[in-house]
């Protein structure tokens, strides 16, 4: 409670934080989605064909972790400093789902069919396609959540 | 301002900016294009200075992103000039936005300078036992273009 009040101050009060926790926050989901994206886009057949999608995960799958921890702290701290304002969001807990499906989505199923060794090529393709509506129903639902209230 | 009054007085300009629906979406569809094309623009950067895909050749990474990136920057522009025209007299005076216009230009510039040292010349490039320096340097104003595109972009909103 004290830190989010400290946070809150921070951030209400300086507004270069407000404006800084939004960039982090885009800067985050710009490398976060986008790798998640180079793994469905291989599996889709579009990009890096020469490699396994397996391979394209293995390389990104530490940027996605650390963008993650970005866009997470920095959408804690943007949440923090106006939780009420957040609460009352219709569109709000309906991009917080989205994006717990997205996360869980992400490291079970997208991870499995990602790392087989010969998955069948439909099952690929759904499985991406799933991901990236996921993540892009995610970035929509935070876009809304400014505009619907 | 007249004629930015004049941009936003268009029609359908003034409906898109007043419709619940419309905006959003092309903001979102905006942003979208950062989030899918992001990770290509970073891919590609990193292993131009040898960080990461090392076992993927600079040849695989630019030509395989390359129509990728095209299609993701026209609708990125797109969706962008639509946003800024509906909201034309509210732009003109921005700062932040005339910056991003300028790093917008310096990002065309760089690809327009680098072209023939680093972006068409691939192979060259992966036949080099080091990565030459224009590629690295390539690859680091690249990073910080699009970051202070994105960065700029955000704070549009900032400016009142």
């Amino acid at each position: 409670m004290v830190l989010q009040n400290a946070i809150a101050d921070a951030l209400n009060n300086t507004e270069w934080a407000f404006a800084l926790a939004e960039c982090l926050h885009i800067g985050g989901f710009a490398v976060g989605i986008g790798s998640i994206a180079l793994v469905d886009f291989r599996m889709l057949n579009l990009g890096l064909r020469q490699q396994t999608p397996a391979r394209i995960l293995r390389y990104t799958e530490p940027w996605t972790l650390i963008a993650l921890l970005f866009i997470m702290f920095s959408g804690l701290a943007l949440f923090s400093s106006q939780p009420g304002v957040y609460r009352i969001n219709l569109i709000f807990p309906i991009k917080m789902y989205l994006l717990l499906a997205a996360l869980l989505y992400n490291f079970t199923v997208h991870r499995k069919v990602a790392t087989m060794e010969k998955p069948p090529p439909a099952l690929s393709k759904f499985v991406a396609i799933v991901s990236l509506l996921l993540w892009v129903s995610v970035v929509f639902g935070g876009i809304f959540t400014g505009f619907l209230v | 301002m007249d004629i930015a009054h004049s941009i936003q007085s268009i029609d359908f300009l003034t409906e898109f900016s007043e419709s619940v629906l419309a905006y959003p979406i092309v903001l979102s569809t905006h942003l979208t294009c950062i989030a899918l094309f992001g990770g290509m623009i970073l891919a590609t950067n990193l292993r131009l200075l040898g960080l990461t895909f090392k076992d993927v050749t600079i040849t695989q990474m630019v030509t395989s992103f390359r129509s990728w990136k095209r299609l993701g920057g026209t609708v990125m522009v797109a969706t962008g000039v639509l946003l800024a025209a509906s909201e034309a007299e509210k732009y003109s005076p921005n700062p932040f936005f005339w910056t991003k216009m300028i790093v917008l230009g310096l990002i065309l510039a760089h690809g327009a300078i680098f072209r023939r040292s680093v972006y068409s010349n691939t192979e060259e490039l992966d036949r080099s036992p080091v990565i030459p320096v224009p590629a690295k340097v390539a690859a680091i104003l690249s990073l910080i273009l699009w970051t202070a595109m994105f960065t700029m972009g955000r704070l549009i909103a900032y400016w009142d």
